[in-house]
């Protein structure tokens, strides 16, 4: 795989979809799947998406290159991105380049990580994003096409090649995207965006680096202590990078299990509090040598057990999901930040 | 076709470049800098040992960025910088 000169426009020959795709695959532009060509006009037509947003972004790594509005909106139209995807896009990009997301660990680590883009606002409905039954799923365009094209941009200007500069060891599917809305319409608390301090009219977008998510399976239980004590005992990994104690995670919650919790008068806080004093490694789970490692690292064990975050506040709580007796788990990639970045939306005209 | 290139950035302002002067592997203090991973260590503690048998090894330190996942701090970097000629650094998975 090679990039071709560097030139913001290139005159290729003109090919079928067939040869597109080669090309594409031959440049090292693609995820692996096809992708539309990033002609002038079609790049045009999503730069408008994002009319009157000159902020300037900062280098991208690896490659340290500072991305122009026109690259960003050809990776936005190779991935299938609809114009109004763009600002979303946008604004995910603004999220990852965040110092604490610590974009460069991420991308080169050999953890599975993936940037977790998560929506929240009226764009949700406004670009048909899904957050409820099978959001982390298939079908979704606006889901599909936004996370596909922030990794578009990671792996085209940012130079993040798998097994190049990408040395996952494994990968992940959330690697080809990873974006969901919150289900606010089926959430008993307050949106996650307005609890970050945003305005419920406005729309956000919260990265992170993440794996994908696990589930949380939990039929039995009937009340919200028994729930957070099924999710305490699957978050207490000791082989997640959460058992470092040292990032965030997610729990998101389906709407079944957030209706019971709230039934029973559990608030965000009480269940992030709850969480952080339950779920815990216990100290027979982790090997001798680890102990050591964790210990050379000031990370100990209370009451014969390790925490897994730093903070009740880095156990972030949110809504999303349809109907089932399920909820998520989404560990981060342990040195990384949730962070949330208003999107702008376009200007008039 | 004309196409927009969706790999094309622009190289920041450079901060200039840095050169160091010639290094004495015989006399120089070295850093032996670690990600923070076990491995890492037991690499530059082989290290260690075999240039205990070409030179001078009381002035060759060790020392580890407190995260593994995450960039050595700047200060960190300055002071190994101003008190080491040589660093030699590990990343050992």
């Amino acid at each position: 795989m090679s990039d071709t000169a560097e030139t913001e426009t290139l005159d290729i020959p003109e090919m079928d979809a067939d040869a597109w795709a080669d090309f594409v695959e031959a440049q090292g532009w693609t995820d692996g799947l096809p992708t539309v060509v990033p002609s002038e006009a079609a790049v045009a037509r999503m730069m408008d998406g994002a009319r009157g947003d000159n902020e300037p972004f900062a280098a991208i790594t690896p490659r340290q290159l500072i991305p122009t509005l026109q690259s960003l909106a050809a990776n936005a139209v190779m991935a299938g991105c609809r114009p109004a995807y763009f600002p979303v896009v946008l604004a995910a990009l603004r999220g990852v380049l965040v110092a604490d997301y610590n974009l460069h660990g991420s991308l080169a680590t050999t953890h599975s990580c993936a940037p977790m883009v998560m929506v929240n606002g009226p764009l949700r409905q406004a670009l048909n994003i899904n957050c409820g039954t099978n959001c982390f799923g298939q079908g979704w365009r606006a889901n599909a096409a936004i996370g596909r094209a922030l990794q578009l941009v990671l792996n085209n200007v940012g130079g993040a090649k798998p097994a190049i500069m990408d040395r996952s060891t494994f990968g992940s599917p959330a690697k080809y995207t990873f974006c969901f809305g919150e289900n606010e319409e089926e959430s008993p608390f307050a949106p996650y965006h307005v609890r970050q301090g945003f305005r419920a009219e406005e729309s956000v977008v919260t990265v992170m680096s993440a794996e994908p998510n696990h589930n949380l399976n939990d039929h039995g239980s009937t009340t919200g202590q028994g729930l957070l004590t099924t999710f305490a005992g699957a978050i207490a990994s000791p082989a997640a990078n959460t058992i470092y104690a040292k990032g965030p995670y997610f729990i998101i919650l389906g709407p079944e299990h957030a209706a019971t919790l709230a039934r029973d008068n559990w608030t965000v806080e009480q269940i992030q509090q709850f969480l952080y004093d339950t779920a815990c490694v216990p100290l027979s789970q982790v090997s001798v040598e680890n102990r050591r490692i964790y210990e050379e690292a000031g990370h100990f064990p209370e009451n014969d057990a390790y925490k897994v975050a730093p903070t009740p506040e880095d156990i972030h709580v949110a809504v999303a999901g349809g109907a089932g007796k399920h909820s998520a788990w989404i560990p981060s990639f342990g040195g990384t930040a949730a962070i949330s970045i208003r999107v702008k939306p376009p200007a008039a005209g | 076709m004309r196409i927009v290139n969706p790999s094309f950035g622009i190289a920041p302002q450079s901060e200039g470049t840095a050169t160091a002067g010639p290094v004495d592997w015989a006399n120089d203090p070295i850093i032996l800098f670690s990600n923070n991973k076990p491995n890492a260590k037991e690499l530059l503690e082989g290290v260690r040992d075999r240039l205990s048998s070409i030179r001078r090894v009381d002035n060759i330190d060790y020392i580890a960025k407190s995260s593994a996942s995450q960039p050595a701090p700047p200060e960190m970097i300055n002071e190994v910088a101003r008190k080491y000629r040589i660093a030699l650094l590990a990343l050992g998975d």
